[in-house]
């Protein structure tokens, strides 16, 4: 399609404005990490990395970032693993209740997570458990593993149910089906779940708040610096988070590039 | 060829809920044919394979290989195979993993796989560097010979196809068709074929099954189901051609419903005497008819007008209608073609041996 200059220059400034607006936020946290006084300031007077290395050497960051990274790894494992025979219950085999459980199954997506939240740490407190960084792997699960299950079900429901027929029909039992054909097609899919389990429960505030207990997740430890007791490691903590998404978000899409170029090799 | 039976088939139902999709039927295959099932969709070809290959089970009945009742054997465990409608490739892998893939479930060895890859590479005329090349990378055509390549390297008892060449265009069809007749030749495997295209049966098979609502109208050679169809859908399912209702008269002639049909002689010498009372349909295929020049005697003599004329490649259509409104098709080679032109008055003819008799309610389905 033809453009005029008028509607060119309309995108052009529809596109840079969103990316103002987008990214100007994290990139003033990005300043402010990298500014030597305390408070944020414009012009910023003097640069310095001092806070980045305050950061690394605190004990309490240092915390915080192994909690967040315990939940997140936690979580992406087993999201992965539930959503991957989930999307398969859901997208692949016929049985009575089916309908009736996709969308049973998805409905924890749309409950306002701090209700969530809430209605979890009610729940652990009925039954005894202590709240902990364990028990908010249980409340991240229940809000991401059906995010999961819904990204390998998409990815299910592209694959054509032929490619398990004919396995079967040339002698593969359902377990060698499984390992040949179903889960290496199926396993792009798997990996966007867990890159996404992985994002969402790094970043998760609202059901960490509610049920960490005595623990806390880097997102937390922000919330609360911020409303008592600013910290010049704010901004630097923060920009540390993002650059470990951004870092995971890499790998995610360049490994099993990686990978299959390795096996082709081979 | 033997001529042996490979597969049998002893009142086969298939029932999904309360629809039977499948009516008790009757099946025998020879060893080393290519038998093709043709139906329209809903006919319950589909379903009819799927039982055969083992895929799903049926309501009752039995199946036989050779001397083996099958009908509960899970396909894994089945000697046949069944090229998919969709191909079914794994599109994770290269060509040479699909082909190898039944002898890998095998534990055949690396080395030993490959070199009958690379022989079925050979016989399926696709270039031996495409073992490593990706199956998402072939063409349509190509596809369609890596999945053949994959089938036979199962080396099966029974090779089963569904629908496979439907996808394609025409051209590359017809050069398929042609090829799969002689790769059945070469192999000597018994090819197992559905499709909806009469016409692609026609061109490979050794025997067709023609199926309607979940039943075979007729199983015969191709060259039968043209010339002698037991029914009305038969005969129609097999492209173009001309019924029209007669009864039978006491003086031994034809009285034709909506069409005018002149005998030149007893219907009984011709071989389409019906009782009196008695209803027929009277086929003829449009090659058959021609135009009559004054003077010119056939068995069947019917009068009409021109009123249209196609051109189909290498034939010429025409359409003539009676005075009772009826319409006739008639199809003669561009060489042949009739001389006259839109609106003339035209007389048709053909001989009883180029016309059948369609007995549809003295005919007992099979």
């Amino acid at each position: 399609m033809k453009t005029s200059a008028t509607t060119r220059f309309a995108l052009y400034a529809y596109g840079i404005l969103a990316l103002i607006f987008l990214y100007l936020p994290i990139v003033a946290i990005g300043f402010a990490s990298v500014s030597k006084s305390r408070y944020l300031t414009f012009p910023i007077n003097e640069y310095a990395t001092q806070w980045y290395g305050r950061a690394l050497e605190s004990q309490t960051v240092s915390d915080l970032l192994v909690t967040s990274l315990k939940i997140a790894v936690i979580v992406t494992i087993v999201s992965m693993v539930v959503g991957f025979f989930g999307a398969l219950a859901f997208a692949r085999y016929e049985w009575k209740y089916r309908s009736l459980f996709q969308k049973i199954i998805l409905l924890p997506i749309f409950f306002p997570q701090a209700v969530l939240g809430l209605s979890l740490l009610m729940w652990f407190n009925a039954i005894g458990v202590l709240p902990s960084w364990k028990t908010a792997v249980v409340a991240h699960l229940v809000w991401i593993a059906p995010i999961c299950t819904l990204i390998v079900a998409i990815r299910a429901y592209s694959f054509d149910p032929a490619l398990e027929e004919a396995a079967r029909d040339m002698g593969a039992s359902t377990f060698v089906i499984l390992k040949e054909v179903t889960f290496p097609l199926l396993m792009p899919g798997v990996v966007s779940a867990g890159l996404f389990a992985f994002l969402l429960s790094w970043g998760n505030f609202p059901l960490s708040l509610f049920t960490t207990g005595v623990d806390s997740t880097l997102p937390e430890w922000l919330y609360a610096k911020m409303v008592s007791g600013y910290s010049p490691l704010v901004p630097t903590v923060g920009i540390m988070s993002v650059v470990a998404s951004f870092i995971v978000l890499m790998l995610a899409l360049f490994l099993p590039r990686l990978l299959r170029r390795g096996s082709e090799a081979s | 060829m033997a001529s042996d039976t490979i597969l049998t088939l002893k009142q086969i139902t298939k029932k999904f809920g309360s629809f039977t999709a499948l009516h008790p039927t009757d099946l025998e295959i020879k060893d080393g044919e290519f038998f093709t099932i043709v139906g329209p969709s809903g006919s319950g070809k589909s379903t009819m394979i799927r039982l055969l290959v083992g895929i799903d089970e049926p309501t009752s009945g039995q199946i036989w290989l050779r001397n083996q009742q099958i009908e509960h054997m899970p396909a894994n465990e089945r000697p046949t195979c069944m090229v998919f409608q969709s191909l079914a490739l794994f599109p994770h892998r290269t060509v040479g993993q699909n082909i190898e893939f039944p002898l890998k479930i095998r534990g055949v060895d690396p080395s030993e796989r490959k070199a009958k890859a690379l022989e079925l590479l050979e016989l399926l005329r696709l270039p031996q560097g495409y073992y490593s090349k990706r199956v998402t990378q072939c063409s349509g055509g190509e596809k369609q010979r890596v999945a053949l390549a994959r089938a036979l390297a199962f080396d099966p008892e029974i090779l089963f196809f569904d629908e496979p060449l439907s996808a394609l265009d025409y051209r590359l069809r017809k050069t398929l068709e042609k090829e799969l007749k002689e790769l059945h030749a070469r192999t000597g495997t018994t090819f197992v074929y559905i499709t909806h295209s009469l016409e692609e049966a026609m061109v490979m098979s050794d025997r067709i099954a023609i199926m309607k609502a979940g039943r075979f109208e007729q199983i015969a050679t191709s060259d039968e189901i043209y010339a002698k169809p037991v029914s009305r859908f038969v005969a129609e399912f097999m492209g173009e051609v001309n019924l029209f209702e007669v009864e039978g008269t006491s003086c031994g002639s034809l009285h034709g419903h909506g069409v005018e049909v002149h005998l030149n002689g007893q219907a009984s010498e011709l071989g389409c005497a019906l009782e009196k009372g008695m209803r027929g349909t009277l086929m003829v295929r449009p090659e058959f008819v021609r135009f009559l020049n004054p003077g010119d005697t056939c068995d069947y003599v019917v009068r009409g007008i021109l009123r249209a004329e196609f051109a189909l490649g290498s034939r010429i259509q025409y359409e003539v209608e009676t005075s009772s409104g009826a319409r006739l098709t008639i199809e003669k080679l561009r060489e042949d073609r009739f001389m006259g032109s839109v609106d003339d008055e035209v007389t048709l003819g053909w001989d009883a041996e180029n016309s059948h008799m369609i007995r549809e309610d003295l005919h007992a389905t099979a």
